[in-house]
Formats: structure tokens, C-alpha cells, sequence
């Protein structure tokens, strides 16, 4: 019996993943549990195990740059390791699909589909030329009969590529998978999201003293106050951890905070989950934990999830102030800029106090600016008085 | 080397298998006195005489007959069927008979008969005497089907054919008898099932056998000046088919036509065609072309004759074609 082995999805928002390895070859036997592939999707990479026990019969697609759509068939196991597989066709595939439409966005489906019906035409070789060169056969130019591209148009292309490099003043650098999700959730989120910035200076006269006094015993940082009384805040303001997933508002039960991380080539954002239960030790040992974590790239599926309000804090280049955009299923965002000294009003004379600019980024689709700016001014009170 | 011609070294051949095999003997129709009707066994029976050369009634059904009774019986017959064109009338005996003894008395009996016979149009001989008919004979099972294309092939073929244990059906070409080439004095055979590059290319791959073979290396010539590299496979026998050396080429070339003499329907390229399709259809750059002869009864004029069989401009034409 042929099992198939599918693109699996690991996220709510996961539309499309990428195959980073394959731990077992054609024709190795594998059993139900163990790891067979890894993917990468939403900036980490998942180990994924058979379902199945079997044998491996088919990678129908080998690691590469390409984005592979949840559910696709991407492989065979089968009971004898000399069984014929029997490949299923696209219309079971669909099938697939619309059986677990309910997580599936049908925008993939909509945009995507037109375009893989098209076949172009192209001699077997040309087409498998094109491919290992890595060129689409859309660009290339087919001089054959009936405009059938053929093995010397790809050549030619491959050619006109190579002399353009050579003259051109400037080099190509690959467009990896793990940028390629970046760059899709963030052009998406700022064509399809109607963001509005919240701005408001917090004094930190009160929280520099506390950190100050706690430091004693454990170091905690500012962020670590900033997430503690976030995750406080929201607990009255629930539509700030809400997502948009497949025209549902969902609203979760608890609060986990993400917090993004620049690393080497892009950005994480790992979770500090159920934040508005813990101490605020507890969150800064969770918080240095994810961040070695990050740096050492040993975060686990379960230190990714997926998160809903993050903080982004870039005060440490300097930075006074900023507007980040929001990361969907996410509905905000908050940009916390540096610490600084600057002159402030109080009691009606002009004083030195030290503050810190903070910058809401929010879904105007469902949370409006007066709800936004009681969040912002309630957590402004608290974080100021550390008092609720 | 000295230079002898396609009729000459079947005669040598002959001569050779005879005097090394008692076994051996020939019978057709005025194969003995007259020395055949293209005189390739010219003065056999003058010196071996009627023990070994044998002239036949006319009857294509008695001489396959006498062949496959003699193989089975120990000897080692070599018939001629003068035309294939008559072959039908053979056709029973040797499908159903020499094709499949071997086969059904479960290699007890061996079948080592050789059938000699001509094909081909070229001379305005009309429609019962010009025909290529190797699709109705490969389409049997049990059947190796050679058709040499030059002289030095015609000897070694021969010889292999003669010494094969199997039935094997050696058809020769009436426009090749008189080509000359060279062929060594020494002994030498050829195995069955190998093909051969006559000319090597890298920009399409030309598969041809028997007289189109002289044809398609004039049409090379051709295709050189005007900076086509066209290598050129003769298939000297279509079976055994040597897919090895036609893989090889195409994934050089990536590029095949395969030019035929016989009828394109149904015809040798058809098959070629769709094992090539089979076997190498990642390699193809293109759809494989056949130029093959039309399907038509063979025409009595010698200017409708030609039309009706590939030409060397055709198959220069149908390279560019395929080379845009």
C-alpha cells in the first residue's frame, strides 16, 4: 500500500514550506515516529517524523530554494520496498485540500493555480536543463518550431546571464528561504493590514530604581519589566492578543509574548508564553534562555509558536523612536526605543528624567485608536508607578 | 586495403562458411547454374557443385521449407529468396515454423537457418519487385533481421549469420551490389546487434541501415558545409537492436531523425521512434523525425520511383528542419 507524506502545516498562517533535508533515502526502511525530513517555515526549521511505518519509495521533492504549499505530496512510503507507487493525481490532491480548507487560506489556492496550469512548451532536455540551471522556463525565449524551447535557448540564456554578470557593477546574493518568509509575511502584512502608530514617552525614574534594587539578587533588564507589565496590561485588553485567521478574530487564553531577535541572517521571534502568570525573575530567566537560544540557533518548535503581541526593542543602537510592522497572524506591535536622558515637565518646572519612547504599531481592523490609546496610557501608569 | 564490391564479399562470404562448414550448403531459385539473379552466388556451383549449391523449383514455400526441415535435421541451410517481395509466400513457414521451433520444443531443436534475400527500390522495377518489407518480419518474435549497408558489413554479417543457431533473415539491397568498399582478406566477422557510427556529429543524430545509409553520409557531407554536424548510425541489424550505441548518441545530440526506406506507416522508424520516446525521452530536444517512403504502392516510373523513396535532399531538408 502507497502512503503519501505531505508538506505538512505547522502554523496556523503556514501557507508554503521549504524541505531543508531528508534524513532517510529512497528506499530506506522507516518506522512510524521516527524523523524522515526537516522543514523550514516561519523562520525555523521543524524535524518531522513518519507517520508511517515503510519504505521511503519516492522523494517526489529533493531540498531546495523552492516554496513547496502545505499538503503537497512530497514523497511515498510503501509496504514492500519493491511495490510500484501508485502516484495519486492532482484532483485527490485538491481534494486534500478543501477536506482541511477550514485552516487553509483559499488565497494560495486562487493566486497559485493559474499560473501552474500554463505549460509552456519546451523539449524534455531544455526542460530538464532549465531546471538544474535553475532558470524558469517563463523567461526564456523559444526559438524551436511553434516557439518549443529548446536545449540550445536555455543555453543561450545561461550564456546572456554569465556575460551580463561580468559586466554588471554589482553581484547577485542568493534570496535564501529563510529572508524569502520574511520578506512574503511582511510585504503581506503592510499591503493587507491598515496599520495606525501609537506614540507615548514612559518615565523610568521608578523602573530604574526597582531594577537597580532587584539587579542585587538577579540581573533583569528593561525588557523584562516592558514584558511583564505588557502581558499585565493586556490581561484588561484582550483584543491586543488576538489574531486574524481566515476572517475569525481569535482571542487566546493566554499571553504570550514574542520577542524579536536579530540574529546573524534576519530576525526571530521566539515566546515567552503565559507571560501575565510568571514573575517578572521568571520572565527574565526565560527571556535570557530564548535569546542564547536564538543565538546558538537551538530554539524549538515549541520556543517559536506562533506569536500574537511582540515587543521590539532597538533602544540599544541608540535608537529614540520607531514604528515596527505588525508580524499577522498578529494584531500589534510595540517599537521600545532607548533610554535617555531628556528634560521633562514636572510639577510645572522643567527637569532631567530619564525616559523611553514607545510606539505602538496596531490593526486598525479590529482594534480602533481609543482602545489602543487607553492600552497605551494604562500601561503607561502602571509601568511608570509599577502599580496597578 | 583492397577494394571489392556488396556482391563480391557476400560471395566471398559464402564461400568461406562453406569450405569451413560441411554443413553448410545454398539452395533458391537460379542460385546454382545461372549464379542468382544478382549474380552474388556466381560460380559457387561450378565448384562445389549440386551436393552444396541447389537450384529450386519456383516455390518461396518449398525453400523456406527444405531450409527449416534441413536446420532442424543438422545442417546448416543458407536459402535465397530471390525478391522479399515474394516472401509472403514463404511467410508461413517462417513465422510460424522457423520463428518459433526453437521456442516450442523448448530448445531441444536448433534452427540454424540463414534466408538470403534483396529488397529495395532503385532499378524502376515497379511494385512487386521493389519493396522493403523488414517491419513484417520484425514484428515476429524469434527473428534476427540483418540488413547490411556496405560491403565489408555484408561479409561479416554474413558469416556471423551463417554461424547463428537461430533464424536470422539477411536482407540485402539491389542498388548496393555493385558499391564498392574495402574489406579486408583476412577473416573477420561481425556480431549481431551491434550498430555502427559511420560518422560522428554532435548536432543531430541520423539512424538509418541498408542503402539509406549511403544516402544519409552523402546528406551529412552536405550538412558539414553549411555547419550541421550530423552523426550518422547504421544499424546493420534492426534485431537484435543495439539501443546502447542509439542512447549514447542521442545524449550527445539530443536531436534524431531516422530515415527508413520502407513505408512510414507501421514502418521500422515507428518502433525505433517509440523506444527512442521510451528510452531517451529526457534527452530529446525535439520531436523524433522520420523520413521515410511514402505509402504508396511502388510506382513503375523511374521519376515517381524516386519520389516515393527518401532522397539525400530530403534528409538534408529534414536536418535543418529539426536544427532550426
Amino acid at each position: 500500500m502507497t502512503k503519501e507524506v505531505i508538506m505538512p502545516k505547522l502554523g496556523e498562517t503556514m501557507e508554503e514550506g521549504y524541505i531543508v533535508k531528508w534524513t532517510k533515502n529512497e528506499g530506506d526502511y522507516i518506522k512510524k515516529g521516527e524523523v524522515l525530513f526537516e522543514v523550514m517555515s516561519d523562520k525555523t526549521n521543524f524535524e518531522i517524523e513518519s507517520l508511517h511505518n515503510g519504505y521511503l519509495r519516492k522523494i517526489l521533492y529533493p531540498p531546495s530554494e523552492n516554496a513547496i504549499p502545505v499538503t503537497t505530496v512530497i514523497a511515498y512510503i510503501t509496504d514492500k520496498p519493491d511495490e510500484d507507487v501508485k502516484e495519486k493525481s492532482q484532483t485527490i490532491e485538491k481534494e486534500t485540500k478543501e477536506i482541511t480548507g477550514e485552516i487553509i487560506s483559499t488565497e494560495s489556492t486562487v493566486i497559485k493555480e493559474p499560473i501552474k496550469d500554463e505549460r509552456i512548451k519546451a523539449s524534455p532536455v531544455a526542460r530538464r536543463l532549465a531546471e538544474e540551471m535553475g532558470i524558469p522556463l517563463s523567461i526564456i525565449h523559444g526559438t524551436g518550431e511553434e516557439g518549443r524551447i529548446e536545449k540550445k535557448d536555455v543555453l543561450a540564456y545561461s550564456e546572456t546571464l554569465k556575460s551580463q554578470e561580468k559586466n554588471q557593477q554589482y553581484e547577485v546574493i542568493p534570496w535564501t528561504p529563510f529572508r524569502k518568509i520574511i520578506a512574503e509575511k511582511l510585504t503581506f502584512s503592510k499591503q493587507n493590514i491598515p496599520h495606525y502608530y501609537l506614540s507615548s514617552r514612559f518615565l523610568m525614574d521608578n523602573v530604574t530604581k526597582e531594577k537597580e534594587k532587584k539587579s542585587k539578587e538577579k540581573k533583569i533588564t528593561y525588557t523584562d519589566f516592558l514584558i511583564f507589565w505588557t502581558a499585565k496590561t493586556i490581561k484588561d485588553f484582550p483584543l491586543l492578543n488576538a489574531s486574524i485567521v481566515n476572517n475569525q478574530i481569535r482571542l487566546y487564553k493566554t499571553i504570550d509574548i514574542g520577542l524579536a531577535i536579530g540574529i546573524e541572517d534576519g530576525l526571530i521571534v521566539p515566546v515567552i508564553r503565559d507571560a501575565e502568570n510568571k514573575t517578572i525573575e521568571e520572565i527574565s530567566s526565560l527571556r535570557e534562555g530564548i535569546i542564547n537560544k536564538a543565538r546558538d540557533k537551538t530554539l524549538s518548535h515549541e520556543d517559536m509558536g506562533e506569536a500574537r503581541f511582540i515587543v521590539s526593542n532597538l533602544g540599544m543602537f541608540g535608537v529614540k523612536n520607531f514604528s515596527a510592522i505588525i508580524s499577522p497572524p498578529g494584531v500589534a506591535i510595540m517599537a521600545v526605543g532607548a533610554i535617555e536622558k531628556e528634560p521633562v515637565v514636572k510639577d510645572g518646572n522643567i527637569a532631567v528624567a530619564e525616559t523611553m519612547w514607545v510606539t505602538l504599531s496596531l490593526d486598525h481592523r479590529i482594534i480602533d485608536g481609543t482602545y489602543g490609546g487607553k492600552f497605551l496610557q494604562t500601561l503607561k501608569k502602571r509601568f511608570e508607578s509599577l502599580k496597578f | 586495403m583492397r577494394e571489392i564490391t556488396y556482391r563480391q564479399a557476400l560471395n566471398e562470404a559464402l564461400k568461406e562458411e562453406i569450405e569451413r562448414d560441411q554443413t553448410v550448403f545454398l539452395a533458391g531459385e537460379d542460385i546454382a547454374i545461372y549464379g542468382g539473379a544478382y549474380g552474388v552466388t556466381a560460380d559457387l556451383w561450378h565448384k562445389y557443385g549440386d551436393d552444396r549449391i541447389k537450384d529450386t523449383p519456383i516455390s518461396e514455400s518449398a525453400i523456406i521449407g527444405i531450409g527449416i526441415g534441413a536446420a532442424m535435421t543438422g545442417m546448416r541451410p543458407v536459402v535465397e529468396i530471390m525478391y522479399i517481395d515474394f516472401i509472403s509466400l514463404g511467410l508461413e513457414q517462417i513465422s510460424n515454423q522457423a520463428a518459433k521451433i526453437r521456442y516450442m520444443f523448448g530448445g531441444k531443436s536448433r534452427m540454424p537457418l540463414t534466408i538470403r534475400t534483396e529488397g529495395g527500390a532503385g532499378r524502376s522495377l515497379g511494385a512487386h519487385h521493389s519493396q522493403s518489407l523488414e517491419a513484417w518480419l520484425l514484428h515476429v518474435p524469434g527473428l534476427k533481421v540483418v540488413m547490411p549497408a556496405t560491403p565489408y558489413d555484408a561479409k561479416g554479417l554474413l558469416k556471423t549469420s551463417i554461424r547463428d543457431d537461430n533464424p536470422v533473415v539477411f536482407i540485402e539491397h539491389k542498388m548496393l551490389y555493385n558499391t564498392k568498399g574495402p574489406v579486408p582478406e583476412e577473416e573477420y566477422t561481425i556480431p549481431l546487434g551491434a550498430a555502427d557510427v559511420k560518422k560522428e556529429g554532435k548536432d543531430v543524430t541520423i539512424i538509418t541501415y541498408s542503402r539509406m545509409l549511403i544516402f544519409s553520409l552523402e546528406a551529412a557531407k552536405i550538412l558539414e558545409k553549411e555547419g550541421i554536424n550530423a552523426e550518422v548510425i547504421d544499424l546493420r541489424t534492426l534485431s537484435p537492436l543495439d539501443m546502447d550505441t542509439i542512447t549514447k548518441s542521442i545524449k550527445k545530440t539530443n536531436k534524431v531523425i531516422i530515415v527508413e526506406e520502407d513505408t512510414k506507416t507501421s514502418g521500422t522508424g515507428a518502433e525505433l521512434g517509440m523506444k527512442i520516446m521510451e528510452e531517451c525521452f529526457d534527452h530529446l530536444d525535439a520531436p523524433v523525425k522520420r523520413i521515410a517512403g511514402a505509402d504508396v504502392p511502388m510506382p513503375k516510373s523511374s521519376v515517381l520511383e524516386k519520389l516515393a523513396i527518401p532522397q539525400v535532399d530530403d534528409i538534408v531538408r529534414g536536418a535543418k528542419g529539426i536544427i532550426l
